[in-house]
């Protein structure tokens, strides 16, 4: 994996943001518009109280939204966005127990030529994981299978985040899975996807996947990051414990022995995931210093549990 | 000039030793690398995340095929080496080349060991070794509802099920053991961990013996265990251990033990053949883990480049790969003499560490949950450094080293508003001061406005500092009324907790309400062995270790280390055979002295240890059981002869006193319970100075409770007047009963009765008609499991454990 073999120009998300908390509106922080340049300034003249637009609903709700269409809708934006080509998104909340933090949002477009998926999961009344919205662009046939899929705790990528109150990426989504969606997986051509617990105020579970596909890719490099004191100790770095790039190959360190100093380790403020890990809040850049060696655009996302960030998500492109 | 090098076994150890020698000296070996597997190096720990999905095959290679041909290795995958002549420095491949070596390397690795049960060799019996298990594994994960077990709660049988479990399969470990990674893991972080694996899916079952694999067309059924539990599956994976292959190098003379011999360079009995990894013996030890194997390969290099290097053993520590298990053990943890433990645990955030330490060193650590300075307590370890300065805040790691010990009470005072008290129930510093300024000035009232300290109640005592320094001097801190020095609950506190957290294990009760030691003490765990099988008797199996000798050895020890025994004669009945098989049974074992008991028993008094079993084996054949004459249970019913002999007997005592004896006997009590029934008032059955005491009367039965004729004297005091003998069985029952669930340990009835009241006993067992009734259920519940005769039981199974260890009478040879 040293070279790229194939350089996919075509990506599934289109735009990220970051919308904070100001007073009693959420104010954009920071966006990758990718050159949607009247979208963004759309977004730059916007911001939306408890409720209001998506980043509203998502701060409302106390859960992570995704909207597939925008037209009849509550997006604020729609204008702008059908101009920009983009047709739905998905907000995530980050809450530090009761304490919003920020909303991400991301943007997809061309839904029949794009293929990745989306999703959003949580229990039913049987205390299952069953899909509560998701977005799949031009992935229908998975898109069906997910809708009729149930992850009992510790089962599949769902399940299996929710037992570990971790994120866990996955390499083959597309061998193996049986009914957990893997033929499925496999005929959309998704190959790796990355669960995020996503704590946020109530007593359900959302765990938000990512689903990603080597024609138009979420991102070709995924870090998970761990920040937990109880790993950490006081030190406030954070410990890369799982990654994959399509450059560099697998970036986790591991001996094996025990012994967990063999891991890079981030440090607060420095680099981009020193900016997530320094400010607690979601980081969106393109073009900036710091990426990894061929890639432009980076989107790390905190998570906050029992009143600390344990871990951090990041994915470039 | 190059030399001819050899290696048979492209494992990890054998991989490292190739690296390392290249690095050093590139140009200096020609090398050929035999692996019977079908590929080069991976990293074979790194199977299990492949097996979850978490990994690729492809990131696990260490060695690719470029890396090989870059470095000029012959690679002969998926041949085997058949013979080595160490005469002619030649191996045989298996198609019949004969390679020359200057020197040969063994890393033939393990095998995994197969409990040779029956149906061991059906189809979809695996181990759990190399890739082709593991793909066998990912491919069960395609089939629908598929089901498999795994024999074996070790690290690699809780990785496959783990990895199962993601795959959507049903999974059950077996384990023979206690607890899951006994080797790595003592009781406490072993429930952790259970619990966790548990938490989401597998099914564990530990103490489980298997006993055959059932078949069904030549495929792998069942596996059926000893108490005859039948557990479905597919696919039955035994990660049980594994045992050096030491096959070739046996075969062609090389030394052997339990693996191949090597010096402290790594060389085997013949001075040009090296050996390194799982395959090896050194010094006695055989390796699984890979940090040893990693230092072996280091040697391995030196070695062969004529440096002189040794292989010390040195301590492992062990991860568990299970995403979400953070557990970390090193050293030596077990108990012993001379060995002190440091135990932390919070229960709220499912954390415990231990750290075990002689001689001013610590020696060993076991962590789950919270393992941040895993790092710097395996350096102490390993470089047996004194902690005797740091002993105080050596549990807290490094950042707390240096300091002050701090007052307590200046810690509180120093704590934020926003500082968590009460994990449990998410109640901070502030919400207890505002509640305390609000008027709840004492712990209840605390409990009853911010639920703090109400759940596991291990922050008590924080909450108390916090109202101690919030109040000034008008607030006294309650002096400690706990169980013993292991923790600040209560007695009253552990019973309640034990029944509304559901705890049903003792690692169970130290772990969530914070014990701080490991496994208790001589004090509380026998209460909590109490409790528990009181509350959850058919979950919680009775635990003799946490018992006083009494009740383990089934006699009463006396103060000449003897013990007297004491058969049951229901409700002080006996027969001309009984006491003609008490009185063999005092000429055979030479009993000094036979004694008629206060309770209507005949006591033999002065039996050796070693003969106990006999006798109750003699007992037993004349149709005697235990009389408990030892336990803290029911004791004895003593009776007068009643209305068939006696011209004032009201009713039929004795027939009353032997079905209660019949009903309650082997029942496990708060302390000791003795019974009186009496057939009148005259109560020559002295029925009214008893634990439960009936005097019949004409219009029935008047059942009484706590009297006392011990240290203390004390009348009974009446709990009911019942016309008939059921009314009369059920309401002492249901008392019996609710004792049972609720009074603090070594506390008697009538001590019991004082502290709760009687006529809260009579609301509940008399006037509630319903609850009564619950109450004699949940006791026969309890008697289906403890209605057994322990001797019995022990002249049966146990015979052997009563024998002295030695015979000090023997004298040795001059």
């Amino acid at each position: 994996m040293d070279t790229l073999t194939t350089v996919a120009t075509d990506t599934f998300i289109q735009v990220a943001e970051v919308w904070v908390p100001e007073g009693d509106r959420l104010v954009l922080s920071v966006g990758d518009y990718n050159g949607l340049t009247a979208f963004e300034e759309a977004s730059r003249q916007s911001s939306f109280g408890k409720g209001e637009g998506l980043p509203g609903k998502a701060w409302a709700e106390c859960r992570p939204v995704v909207l597939t269409e925008f037209d009849g809708s509550y997006f604020k934006r729609i204008e702008a966005a059908r101009e920009a080509g983009l047709t739905s998104a998905v907000a995530v909340p980050i809450f530090d127990e009761d304490t919003l933090k920020a909303v991400l949002v991301v943007l997809c477009g061309d839904d029949d030529t794009r293929t990745g998926a989306i999703e959003v999961w949580t229990t039913d009344s049987g205390g299952m994981l069953k899909l509560n919205e998701g977005y799949y662009g031009a992935a229908k046939e998975f898109e069906f299978v997910s809708k009729h899929t149930h992850f009992p705790r510790g089962q599949g990528l769902p399940g299996g985040v929710w037992a570990a109150k971790a994120p866990i990426l996955m390499r083959d989504l597309g061998s193996g899975y049986k009914f957990v969606r893997a033929s499925a997986a496999g005929k959309a051509g998704l190959t790796t996807g990355i669960g995020i617990d996503v704590p946020v105020p109530g007593e359900s579970p959302y765990i938000l996947t990512l689903l990603s596909a080597l024609g138009t890719p979420i991102a070709r490099r995924f870090e998970i990051w761990d920040a937990r004191k109880s790993r950490m100790g006081s030190s406030g770095q954070a410990a890369l414990v799982d990654g994959i790039c399509e450059r560099e190959g697998p970036l986790w360190r591991d001996d094996g022995d025990g012994v967990n100093d063999e891991a890079p380790t981030a440090t607060a403020w420095k680099g981009p995931v020193g900016q997530v890990l320094g400010s607690g809040l979601p980081v969106v850049s393109r073009g900036g210093a710091g990426l990894p060696a061929g890639y432009q655009s980076f989107v790390g996302l905190p998570i906050h549990r029992d009143g600390a960030l344990s871990h951090i998500v990041a994915w470039y492109l | 000039m190059t030399q001819k090098l050899i290696i048979i076994g492209a494992g990890m150890a054998s991989g490292r030793a190739l690296e390392e020698l290249l690095a050093a000296q590139p140009d200096g070996w020609d090398v050929t690398l035999f692996n019977a597997e079908p590929r080069g190096n991976y990293n074979r720990i790194m199977l299990s995340p492949v097996l979850s999905g978490e990994k690729t095959f492809d990131e696990i290679v260490t060695h690719t095929a470029e890396w090989y041909e870059e470095n000029g290795v012959t690679c002969r995958f998926g041949e085997k080496v058949v013979a080595i002549d160490k005469a002619a420095k030649t191996v045989t491949a298996e198609n019949g080349d004969v390679l020359p070596y200057d020197k040969l390397l063994i890393g033939t690795g393990s095998n995994p060991f197969i409990i040779p049960l029956p149906g061991h060799d059906l189809d979809g019996v695996i181990a759990y070794r190399d890739l082709e298990d593991t793909n066998k594994m990912i491919a069960l994960g395609e089939k629908s509802d598929a089901k498999a077990v795994v024999i074996g709660g070790g690290l690699l049988g809780l990785e496959a099920a783990a990895g199962l479990k993601l795959r959507g399969v049903d999974v059950t470990v077996v384990h023979i053991m206690g607890h899951l990674m006994e080797r790595q893991l003592d009781e406490a972080a072993g429930y952790l961990l259970r619990k966790a694996l548990v938490d989401r899916g597998i099914k564990v079952m530990c103490s489980a013996n298997s006993k055959e694999i059932v078949g069904k067309d030549g495929k792998v059924a069942a596996l059926m265990l000893d108490d005859g539990t039948e557990l479905p599956c597919d696919l039955l994976v035994m990660a049980v251990g594994i045992r050096p292959n030491v096959a070739l190098a046996a075969e062609n003379g090389l030394a052997t033990g339990r693996g191949i011999h090597v010096d402290d360079h790594m060389v085997t009995s013949d001075p040009d053949i090296l050996a390194v990894g799982e395959c090896v013996e050194h010094d006695g030890a055989i390796f699984g883990l890979v940090a040893p194997l990693y230092d072996q390969a280091k040697v391995v290099a030196k070695t062969l480049l004529g440096d002189d290097a040794r292989f010390v053993q040195r301590e492992v520590s062990t991860k568990l790969k299970v995403t979400g298990c953070d557990l970390f053990s090193a050293g030596d943890f077990a108990d012993g003499d001379g060995r002190e433990d440091i135990v932390f645990r919070d229960p709220a955030r499912g954390v415990y560490k231990r750290l075990v330490i002689a001689d001013d060193k610590l020696i060993g650590a076991v962590m789950y949950g919270d393992t941040a300075d895993s790092n710097w307590f395996f350096g102490l370890i390993k470089d047996g450094e004194d902690i005797s300065d740091m002993r105080e805040t050596l549990i807290f790691g490094p950042a707390y080293q240096g300091g002050e010990p701090l007052d307590p009470m200046a810690a509180v005072a120093a704590l934020p508003d926003d500082a968590e008290i009460c994990g449990c129930n998410g109640v901070c510093k502030g919400d207890i001061v505002a509640a305390i300024n609000a008027g709840a000035t004492d712990l209840a009232a605390i409990r009853a406005t911010t639920k703090a300290s109400a759940s596991c109640g291990t922050c008590t005592g924080l909450v108390e500092q916090v109202l101690g320094v919030t109040l000034g001097d008008d607030f006294v801190i309650p002096a400690a009324q706990s169980v013993c020095g292991c923790t600040d609950l209560s007695h009253e506190d552990v019973r309640r907790l034990i029944k509304s957290q559901e705890l049903k294990s003792q690692p169970a009760v130290w772990q969530e309400l914070g014990w701080k030691t490991p496994n208790g003490c001589h004090v509380c765990r026998p209460a909590i062995n109490f409790y528990l099988l009181a509350d959850w008797p058919l979950e919680y199996r009775d635990d003799p270790q946490s018992r006083f000798v009494n009740e383990r050895n089934h006699a009463n020890i006396q103060k000449d280390g003897t013990y007297s025994v004491v058969p049951r004669m229901w409700g002080g009945i006996t027969t001309p055979d009984e006491l003609r098989a008490i009185a063999d049974a005092a000429d055979k074992y030479n009993v000094p002295t036979v004694k008629v008991t206060g309770g209507q028993r005949i006591d033999l008094l002065g039996v050796k240890k070693e003969d106990l079993p006999a006798m109750w084996y003699d007992l037993n054949q004349a149709g005697m059981v235990s009389g408990h004459a030892y336990s803290k249970g029911l004791r004895t019913v003593k009776t007068c002869v009643g209305k068939d002999h006696c011209r004032f007997g009201t009713q039929d005592s004795t027939g009353l006193g032997i079905k209660l004896e019949k009903l309650l006997w082997g029942s496990w009590t708060p302390h000791k319970v003795k019974l009186g029934v009496s057939g009148c008032p005259r109560n020559c059955a002295e029925a009214t100075c008893k634990d439960v005491g009936i005097v019949c009367v004409d219009s029935g039965y008047e059942v009484s409770v706590a009297g006392a004729a011990g240290m203390d004297v004390k009348e009974t005091e009446l709990l009911a007047k019942v016309t008939t003998e059921e009314e009369a069985i059920a309401v002492t029952t249901a008392f019996v009963q609710i004792y049972r669930e609720n009074a603090k340990y070594l506390d008697r009835g009538y001590k019991w009765v004082a502290k709760v009241g009687l006529d809260w006993v009579k609301e509940q067992v008399v006037d509630d008609l319903e609850n009564r009734k619950a109450l004699v259920e949940r006791f026969e519940i309890s008697q289906s499991v403890y209605r057994t005769d322990p001797w019995a039981e022990h002249a049966r199974e146990r015979a052997e454990s009563y024998q002295p260890l030695a015979d000090l009478t023997l004298e040795a040879a001059e």
